[in-house]
């Protein structure tokens, strides 16, 4: 009788420890996965930043002061188009 | 000799002390361990919510989760706003470490100068001021490097618009917390703006969340908003109304683009503007959206309605000869002229040449209710159906008020009054054979579904009149196009003021489509007071509707359906542009 309270004594020791350390376990793990959240955050912040940037960089306006002075383009008017007719496959032209 | 007492033998300790005594103290110290037993239970047991929530309270701590705002789109996709982080940059004066350096220094990263700082400071009553809001993140983060104690950054957003002036009546803006203020940011608050969320967690020594308790409530992020505008088409049609608003030395200009099909705006645009990113010193005077908001007497440009009403019932065919000499008619004492005395006109021909008493002839044939039904139908003073801030419904009156003077003047575009944006949205009715469809800023994909008005027939008869007005010996020959046909009416109308018309203040109009055979696109245009010499609506307005056809046309890939001379030669051409 002795024997199995010591031995139930010694497994509810035993379930104890575990539960801490478990417990601590989660802990651990919780704010590694916080940690991570975070980062997947700041992330998506800054790719919204970026995007946005590029935006900016390619407003209308920018492109066409660009494309005028250094590129020296101007804009396209159908005088100066040649317009290709695309004939449907198997069609006779 | 001194006398003692001897106090074993005081007659008091003598006296024998009764038991009830020690039994009645006993019983007290009973009862009091019965008090705090029951005390105990009460609240461990009974009531032991409070002292659980204090305990609570003093490591869970219950986060916000903010929600994203929505960003705003063009047809395409691309970003007309969008929220970037901008970290928010406050002191708490009255722990402040006073180190005059670095004050000196973080002064001049807040980009103010010293006595401003310090008389945000000097307050050391106060907790909680504001130093600057909404910084970049890298001068935020050089703050902190500086290591103030009593200086604190906080997590905000910054609302970007990288289209700028262009689109930003459309668009609109928020404020610094985040609010709308106008334009479609104000009228889709409640959708971009999403729902915060919340979640209750305990935090460590050291402040590190390490457990959820309870339940998370996600935020939701602000919807995207797709509008139907396309930002190319925007930014060339606010280009070439600023020109124009700028080369006529006008007060301010209007210029709308629609989707002749689907009703869709492709553009919507008021010059003067303003940048949404930097708003200082801000007037009404930029921040109205003309477009929508202003009504005015169109003019000629509501010719056409009435001389397609006449064409549908049947009273006269395009071909029909009109008696205009000598240039002017009285109707019940008033009389009215045209600019030019013509003399006899075909129905084409008063469009063409936008001859009041041609047109008032026809409009005297008409029903006054069978004229202000057409009108109604095709939107004017109704409310346009969209979205935004400020919409005008403009002024029909009911017609059994009409004296016979005013149905007249009405045919001419007087005495009847509505925003740029409504006579656009009316000229779907030419454009789509015949039927109005509602205009709309967000992109749709399903087909509209129109309300006819006028017969197929008559809807092109009037878009052939519409393309003679831009042909020889019509009103309007500045707005042709290279390589697309184009229809459309001009107007000039003396401003309102007060009771009368101001003597030498016009609107110059034009409104039109292209390409003419199956319209596209509608394009508006309204030049408020053009002071520099020329004021009608041919010489002011034509010009930027030419322009802005072309390029728009170009963009969506429409093939020229005029001939064109090819100059794809080795000699470069001077492009007006």
């Amino acid at each position: 009788m002795t024997r199995l309270n010591i031995v139930l004594l010694l497994t509810l020791v035993f379930s104890a420890l575990m539960l801490v350390h478990s417990q601590y376990e989660s802990r651990q793990l919780f704010m590694a996965l916080e940690t991570a959240r975070k980062d997947t955050n700041r992330l998506e912040v800054e790719r919204d930043r970026l995007l946005v940037e590029r935006r900016a960089q390619a407003t209308p306006l920018r492109v066409e002061q660009l494309a005028r002075q250094q590129l020296q383009m101007r804009m396209v008017s159908p005088g100066i188009t040649q317009y290709v007719h695309v004939q449907p496959a198997g069609a006779k032209p | 000799m001194s006398r003692s007492v001897q106090l074993s033998s005081s007659p008091l300790l003598a006296s024998k002390t009764p038991v009830w005594r020690s039994k009645l103290i006993v019983a007290a110290i009973a009862l009091g361990f019965m008090g705090l037993v029951a005390r105990a239970a009460y609240v461990q047991v009974i009531e032991n919510d409070y002292y659980k929530r204090q305990g609570e309270v003093r490591f869970a701590r219950t986060l916000s989760l903010p929600a994203n705002r929505g960003r705003v789109l063009d047809r395409n996709g691309l970003l007309l706003a969008s929220s970037v982080p901008a970290p928010s940059i406050w002191a708490n004066p009255e722990d402040l470490e006073r180190d005059q350096v670095k004050l000196k220094q973080l002064a001049k990263l807040l980009d103010m100068s010293q006595a401003e700082l310090d008389k945000k400071l000097e307050n050391e009553d106060k907790t909680f001021v504001w130093l600057r809001r909404q910084l970049d993140e890298s001068v935020v983060k050089e703050i902190l490097a500086l290591d103030i104690k009593g200086v604190y950054s906080i997590k905000e957003y910054k609302r970007l618009y990288p289209e700028g002036e262009a689109a930003a009546h459309i668009v609109g803006f928020t404020n610094v917390e985040d609010q709308g203020q106008e334009g479609v940011e104000l009228v889709f608050q409640k959708a971009l703006s999403g729902k915060a969320g919340s979640r209750r967690v305990i935090k460590d020594r050291l402040g590190r969340v390490v457990e959820a308790v309870g339940e998370t409530i996600p935020p939701e992020d602000g919807q995207d908003l797709q509008l139907s505008i396309d930002s190319k088409v925007q930014f060339f049609a606010y280009q070439k109304l600023r020109d124009a608003v700028l080369d006529n030395k006008a007060k301010a200009g209007s210029v709308v683009v629609l989707d002749a099909q689907s009703g869709e705006v492709l553009a919507l645009a008021n010059y003067p503007s303003y940048s949404p990113d930097k708003r200082v010193n801000l007037s009404g005077e930029q921040l109205r959206n003309r477009a929508l908001t202003d009504t005015f007497e169109p003019g000629s440009t509501m010719k056409p309605f009435a001389v397609a009403l006449a064409l549908e019932k049947g009273l006269v065919k395009p071909e029909t000869p009109i008696q205009t000499a000598p240039g002017r008619i009285t109707i019940t004492g008033s009389t009215i002229t045209d600019a030019h005395p013509h003399g006899v006109l075909t129905v084409n021909e008063i469009i063409q040449k936008s001859s009041n008493v041609g047109t008032v002839k026809l409009a005297m044939q008409i029903e006054p209710r069978e004229m202000w039904e057409m009108y109604s139908q095709v939107g004017f003073g109704q409310k346009p159906q969209i979205p935004f801030p400020g919409v005008v419904s403009g002024r029909l009156r009911p017609y059994k008020t009409w004296r016979p003077i005013e149905q007249a003047t009405m045919s001419y575009g007087y005495g009847i009054s509505g925003s740029l944006f409504q006579v656009a949205r009316a000229y779907t009715v030419f454009a789509r054979d015949g039927e109005v469809v509602p205009a709309t800023l967000i992109k749709t994909e399903q087909k509209v579904q129109g309300v006819r008005v006028f017969s197929e027939d008559n809807a092109k008869a009037m878009r052939k009149m519409l393309h003679m007005v831009t042909g020889p010996g019509g009103t309007a020959p500045k707005a042709q196009t290279m390589g697309y046909s184009v229809g459309g009416k001009t107007g000039t109308a003396h401003k309102q003021e007060g009771k009368g018309y101001a003597g030498k203040k016009y609107r110059g109009f034009f409104v039109g489509m292209a390409p003419i055979e199956q319209p596209r696109i509608i394009v508006a245009v309204m030049v408020d007071e053009p002071s520099n010499g020329r004021y009608f609506g041919g010489d002011v307005a034509a010009p930027v509707f030419s322009e802005t056809v072309q390029q728009t046309l170009r963009l969506l890939g429409v093939q020229p359906d005029m001939a064109v001379k090819p100059q794809v030669v080795t000699k470069a051409v001077e492009e007006s542009f």
